[in-house]
């Protein structure tokens, strides 16, 4: 391997040629509190080929970039290495910076010195400073074996893919419409419209929900540039930013475009059913229309309640009734295949079931019923026309009590707090005391969170109106079953007094969580999810409605829980994001892009059975593979699949990473964890840990990759034998994984090396593989702590053991010895 | 002497706490007698420190039924907090008299409360006499649970 590492520097520049600009950065107090920036740039100058090595405050500003700039030119500087934050922040701006100076952005390296550093070693100035050096060092030798590369540039199909047709899908499809390019919209249901649609009124302006909403709803149906796809599932998901290529199942709908939606079957129709949109509270027949203002406004057949669900036509009332002859009982599930440059994900939230919850008798009593029932309830196209009625006698209660928090901020449920509950129900506690005002309303909270535009003005409305605010949830709930009322037993903690107060209507303000169907999603599009199920975005202030992979955008609450106002805006930026990159009409890939060396390949064809991409093209008969550079994504998973040398990755090549292992173990080597952390996952996950200054020990020395399947076991195997106390490799979760499962290679080549250790009778803990996602810091920090306890049990015999044992092994076929 | 009570409780575990009041509304100590809720019992425990609390009498009306603890949102171990707040009163004698006496029964007679009026009343209905307890058997148990270093039997 160090025979190959000088073979490759041969072929780069000669070393007298290589000029070094070390940049150390403060980052005000951020990095500069912990870490000795001025001794870390001192010794960075004492590193071959460093030109020069500073210090600066913020290396970001202008100045620090006009600082690096001017270095470029005036000391001929030909490689940068810039000691700051997470490459994943502030790598395009130095490369910018670069570039704008004349030098390949790809001659830059940086070292992460505060996720990976000060944030995580906060009160150990000197271990954070050894370790920053040791960091600067690594960098300092992947800078000089790091080649200028190329991007390469690809063509962005000028159409979008929206995904869910509430408000959010609703606005992002629009705005893009409007801007000229062709939409489709997937939405599951018989309708667009979404929970908005359900809803009552909306906070805090008291608008009719659906009033404003329908017109928005009708834009979309009668739209030229909006394809409307109703009943229907994305299946599949290939391709890239700019030219992914979608199968989307269409659900047979039974009923033709003829529609009028005149109502004259649901008269003939004997099945019934609980109607879902009326949250349970109504019934619907077989054949139906979602709600009144649906769109498209036609009927549909629920095939699954319907008599002739055996595929024979066992009942044909409907079809009879219809004059126009409209239902058709021989339509088919079909899948359509569309092709778009851009997706937007707007799939929505399910709202909290209660029922688990079983002290407050959610199922059990009929007269505790949930804000969406409730929003139905009052709603003029509701089951009882907007009637304030209960459902145990239908009659009007006299007195109502909105619970909060339910599902929310428990560990027993959903940790996050639901966002919109609050201020949901003081419109609902308005709202009754505005149409009822003898009904007596209370609302029992923990702590009411009227934080947006209008919100306290409503929160103070609603209790000069005579809404009674009781601090303190009920413990517990009693039904008087002669007439159905309701007993909440609880403490009111602001007078620190017990309390008993009877009910005839009790409302649980449920919370909100992601949708069920959210990890198929996610799954398809390799989205990440936080630890709540939401989909992460990729930067949570800087790029809040981008995800990681490229050309695809949230909007609504599958981020995120959040009201109409905001999923409505954040659909706005959504579309305005995909906008851009359709306006472009052509993106430009990362020159990370695997390389083939024809002379060394002797055609096996491994690589090719590897790659998840389908990217590498060639055959036995050809005598040769290579690599179509437009389709491959830069996961590397091939690389070490290659037995001959002949495979190596741009931008993260054998001979860069080898050397970062080098000077990561130049000291004290069996105190040294090397983790290899995928960027999208484990590195972003690290870096998270640093975020939430999460301490941990600071021997460990991350090498970035871009997919954990990059990491070659050679690379174990050389830490191991240069005497490295352990060896972390950490990618994304399996079926998370950004490159279509590339790290199922990763867990197989781990495995066997286990194997492998377990053959030669060496301890195979010290080789550990850890899942992490982008939202585990905590994991990370965890797994790294483990690992160092691992190594306080490490005796020096133990590590000569390994050199040796590794040391011994016979070089393979190909392989320069 | 001294015991520290965050060994026998996890103090973090109380930071957890956003009041909702849950525990006291499950509470059914609480409805028919003057106890400490959980709630308060958390809140004084993080505001104005458990010296303070172990003092209250009213912490000795909890039946550790753990109700409120199968209902905290939040999963907190408040049935442990209780008794680790006992613990640490009893070592420091801010045990109620009645419970005093009940123990000393118990290590005397092998249960804690009197019982010769109760044979009477079994014979009444029929039911053969309590059977004898193996006092030292007792004695022997409580003085394992280190109970003797609280009071003295």
């Amino acid at each position: 391997m160090k025979q190959a590492l000088d073979d490759m520097d041969k072929k780069a520049n000669s070393p007298a040629d290589l000029r070094v600009g070390v940049y150390v950065c403060h980052c005000g107090k951020n990095i500069g509190s912990t870490v000795d920036c001025e001794a870390v740039a001192q010794f960075a100058s004492t590193l071959p080929h460093v030109t020069l090595a500073k210090d600066s405050l913020y290396t970001c500003s202008e100045p620090g970039q006009e600082q690096i700039k001017t270095d470029i030119r005036e000391q001929k500087l030909n490689r940068v290495v810039v000691a700051s934050c997470t490459p994943r922040l502030h790598e395009p701006t130095f490369r910018a910076a670069c570039e704008s100076a004349g030098l390949n952005p790809y001659l830059l390296e940086m070292a992460n010195i505060r996720e990976h550093c000060s944030w995580v070693h906060l009160h150990e100035r000197e271990a954070a400073t050894s370790k920053a050096k040791d960091l600067v060092a690594m960098a300092v030798a992947r800078a000089v074996r790091l080649e200028p590369q190329f991007e390469l540039s690809v063509p962005v199909k000028r159409s979008s893919l929206v995904i869910g047709g509430g408000v959010a899908g609703i606005q992002a499809a629009l705005d893009m419409a409007d801007a000229g390019y062709q939409v489709y919209l997937v939405e599951k249901s018989g309708s667009i419209g979404g929970r908005m649609a359900q809803i009552d009124k909306t906070f805090p302006t008291m608008d009719c929900s659906i009033c404003i909403l329908a017109p928005k709803m009708s834009e979309v149906g009668r739209h030229p540039n909006i394809q409307m796809l109703t009943l229907s599932e994305i299946k599949e998901v290939t391709g890239h930013i700019g030219n992914f290529k979608v199968k989307i199942l269409k659900k047979a709908r039974y009923v033709t475009d003829g529609c009028t939606a005149c109502g004259d079957c649901i008269q003939a129709c004997p099945q019934l059913a609980p109607d879902e949109f009326n949250a349970g509270l109504s019934i619907r027949r077989a054949i139906y229309i979602p709600f009144a203002q649906a769109v498209p406004s036609r009927y549909l057949v629920d095939m699954g309640l319907c008599l002739n669900n055996q595929g024979i036509v066992a009942c044909d009332r409907c079809f009879q009734a219809c004059t126009r002859k409209c239902i058709d009982f021989a339509d088919q599930d079909k899948i359509v295949e569309i092709e778009v440059g851009t997706i937007v994900v707007a799939t929505g939230v399910d709202v909290y079931d209660p029922t688990a919850l079983t002290e407050l008798g959610y199922g059990r009593f009929p007269n505790v019923i949930t804000t969406l029932e409730f929003e139905r309830l009052i709603n003029a196209g509701g089951p009882s026309s907007g009637e304030l009625i209960r459902p145990s006698d239908r009659k009007r209660p006299k007195n109502i009590a909105f619970l909060q928090c339910i599902g929310s901020r428990s560990k027993r449920s959903n940790p996050y707090c639901s966002n919109v509950c609050c201020m949901n129900t003081i419109k609902d506690a308005l709202l009754i005391k505005e149409h009822w005002p003898e009904t007596e309303v209370f609302v029992f909270y923990i702590d009411i969170r009227a934080f947006g535009k209008g919100f306290e003005d409503l929160f103070q409305r609603a209790r000069r109106e005579g809404v009674t605010f009781i601090r303190g949830i009920p413990g517990e709930i009693i039904e008087d079953i002669s007439n159905g009322n309701l007993t909440l037993l609880g403490e009111n903690t602001l007078l620190g007094t017990q309390y008993r107060y009877t009910m005839e209507m009790v409302i649980l303000s449920v919370g909100i969580k992601p949708r069920s169907d959210a990890p198929i999603v996610q799954r398809l599009l390799n989205l990440s999810t936080d630890t709540d199920g939401f989909y992460m975005e990729a930067h949570p202030k800087l790029r809040p409605v981008d995800t990681t992979t490229g050309g695809v955008f949230l909007a609504g609450a599958a981020e995120g829980p959040k009201d109409i106002k905001d999923s409505v805006t954040q659909a706005s930026a959504a579309a305005s994001r995909a906008n851009i990159l359709m306006s472009k009409g052509e993106v430009k890939i990362p020159a990370v892009t695997a390389r083939i060396n024809t002379d060394k390949c002797v055609a096996c064809g491994l690589c090719a059975k590897v790659c998840p991409y389908h990217a590498i093209e060639g055959s036995k008969e050809l005598g040769y593979y290579r690599v179509v550079e437009a389709m491959c994504q830069g996961c590397g998973a091939c690389v070490p699949e290659c037995k001959f040398g002949a495979l190596d990755q741009a931008h993260f090549s054998d001979a860069q990473i080898v050397s970062q292992i080098h000077e990561a173990l130049a000291n004290e080597p069996e105190r040294k964890i090397i983790a290899f952390a995928c960027n999208w996952c484990s590195y972003a996950g690290a870096d998270f840990a640093g975020v939430s200054r999460i301490q941990y020990p600071d021997n460990v020395r991350i090498i970035r990759t871009m997919c954990s399947a990059r990491v070659a076991p050679e690379w174990i195997e050389l830490a191991f034998s240069m005497g490295a106390g352990a060896v972390l490799v950490s990618g994304c979760h399996p079926s998370d994984c950004h490159y279509n499962n590339a790290n199922q290679n990763t867990a197989r080549r781990v495995e066997k090396f286990w194997k492998r250790l377990d053959k030669l009778g060496l301890n195979k803990d010290r080789l550990r593989l850890a899942w992490v996602s982008a939202a585990e810091g905590a994991q990370f920090a965890k797994v790294i702590k483990e690992m160092e306890q691992g190594l306080r049990e490490l005796t020096p015999d133990q590590v000569l053991e390994t050199k040796q044992k590794l040391a011994k092994r016979v070089p393979r076929k190909g392989e320069p010895v | 002497m001294t015991v520290k009570l965050w060994n026998f409780f996890p103090r973090e575990a109380l930071y957890e706490c956003y009041q909702c009041a849950r525990c006291t509304g499950s509470c059914p100590a609480l409805e028919v007698a003057e106890a400490l809720g959980p709630r308060e019992t958390i809140l004084k425990c993080l505001n104005l420190g458990h010296d303070e609390v172990v003092e209250d009498e009213r912490l000795w009306v909890c039946c550790t039924c753990n109700v409120c603890e199968d209902r905290c949102p939040q999963k907190i171990p408040i049935s442990d907090l209780l008794v680790a707040l006992r613990n640490s009163a009893a070592r420091r004698g801010n045990i109620p008299d009645k419970l005093q006496i009940a123990i000393e029964l118990l290590a005397k007679t092998g249960r804690s409360m009197i019982v010769h009026q109760l044979d009477e009343m079994r014979a009444h209905h029929g039911l053969a006499p309590l059977m004898p307890v193996p006092i030292d058997e007792v004695r022997e148990v409580l003085k394992k649970t280190k109970l003797d270093d609280v009071i003295e039997f």
